[in-house]
């Protein structure tokens, strides 16, 4: 093969369908391998360029992608991830029994508090006289009897006197 | 040749690494974000999609049947929306598109130097600046195929799973993609 490749076979070239002719007419030719040289270049620099930008605004979701932790702090092993998710279940269920003991307890003491309340209550109604005028009461005889009936008491004292 | 039981192997192994959400992305996220960088040219927009592409295909992890790779399988789910973003915001699209001038002189600073003399360095910018434009002016199917074969490297057969293609329906979109990208580095010179 003599000819120059056309612009159709140098298309058909870089797609990959070439004939053993034409493979050993670039293998001679200067200028038809310099043409397929510049083109894969070109090509070359494109992918490059790509690339390049791609690999400047790509970032993998941190969510999904744990494993791109190498920021700050490197990844912690296996082991101690186990540790720190069984210590985390371990604060979980004792929450609940804590709050529940602390309930309890709470409880108790209004319970304590009630019965303190209404044995005061029951004290303070049992009283004969309000305590601010106990002192009072120790002074002063008190006699609920009327006139009348003290009347007749001193009469019946009299006559028991002279019966005897 | 695959017997049954490599095929059974490597079906199993995909499965488990479709279930295993974290290292499904870990390892196929940065593709399928340069792939959506490349075809959208925007990074929000490449952030969405990659992230949809993943939520995609691991809910429909269970129809997964192992037919293609794993990696075939999560580009041909970025194709598809891909191709669903570009055609509901269209209008912006091509705004940008076209305005992507901005682009090109972010991604114009990368040209690796080589050595090389000021005035290939220049060139070297020019055929950048001129494949760039290039894919930019390539219609869905063509930008799709030549991005997936000159960017990641995908033989025909792995485009044509992804894109869902016949293999010669592949071959000519990237033909000519090809011829359009050479029509214009040929005139940038």
């Amino acid at each position: 093969m003599s000819q120059h490749l056309s612009s159709q076979e140098i298309s058909r070239w870089m797609i990959g369908e070439r004939t053993p002719q034409q493979e050993q007419h670039v293998c001679q030719c200067s200028q038809c391998g310099a043409e397929l040289d510049r083109l894969e270049a070109a090509l070359a620099l494109f992918r490059g360029s790509v690339r390049h930008w791609s690999g400047r605004q790509v970032h993998v979701p941190r969510p999904l992608a744990p494993t791109r932790r190498s920021r700050g702090y490197p990844a912690r092993p296996l082991p101690m991830r186990w540790a720190l998710v069984a210590a985390a279940l371990l604060v979980l269920a004792a929450v609940p029994i804590y709050r529940n003991a602390q309930d309890r307890q709470h409880q108790a003491e209004i319970a304590r508090a009630d019965a303190l309340l209404l044995e005061q209550v029951d004290a303070e109604v049992s009283r004969a006289v309000p305590r601010p005028m106990e002192p009072l009461a120790k002074l002063v005889s008190w006699d609920f009897t009327s006139t009348d009936e003290r009347d007749q008491n001193r009469r019946d004292t009299t006559r028991n006197e002279e019966i005897r | 040749m695959a017997t049954p039981g490599t095929m059974i192997a490597a079906v199993e192994r995909c499965a488990s690494e479709i279930d295993d959400l974290d290292t499904l992305v870990r390892l196929h996220w940065p593709r399928v974000f340069r792939f959506a960088l490349a075809s959208l040219r925007d990074p929000d927009a490449a952030g969405s999609v990659a992230q949809d592409c993943f939520l995609r295909a691991y809910r429909g992890r269970q129809r997964f049947r192992g037919e293609c790779s794993t990696e075939a399988w999560l580009m041909r789910i970025a194709v598809n929306l891909i191709r669903d973003y570009a055609r509901n915001r269209r209008l912006q699209f091509w705004k940008r598109a076209q305005t992507s001038a901005v682009d090109l002189d972010a991604v114009g600073q990368w040209v690796p130097d080589g050595g090389a003399s000021p005035e290939s360095g220049a060139m070297a910018k020019e055929q950048l600046a001129a494949v760039w434009n290039a894919a930019g002016g390539l219609s869905e199917r063509q930008r799709t195929v030549f991005l997936l074969r000159f960017v990641e490297d995908m033989d025909l057969l792995e485009i044509a799973a992804a894109t869902g293609m016949k293999e010669g329906t592949v071959k000519v979109h990237l033909f000519r993609a090809l011829q359009a990208v050479r029509e214009r580095i040929g005139r940038s010179q």
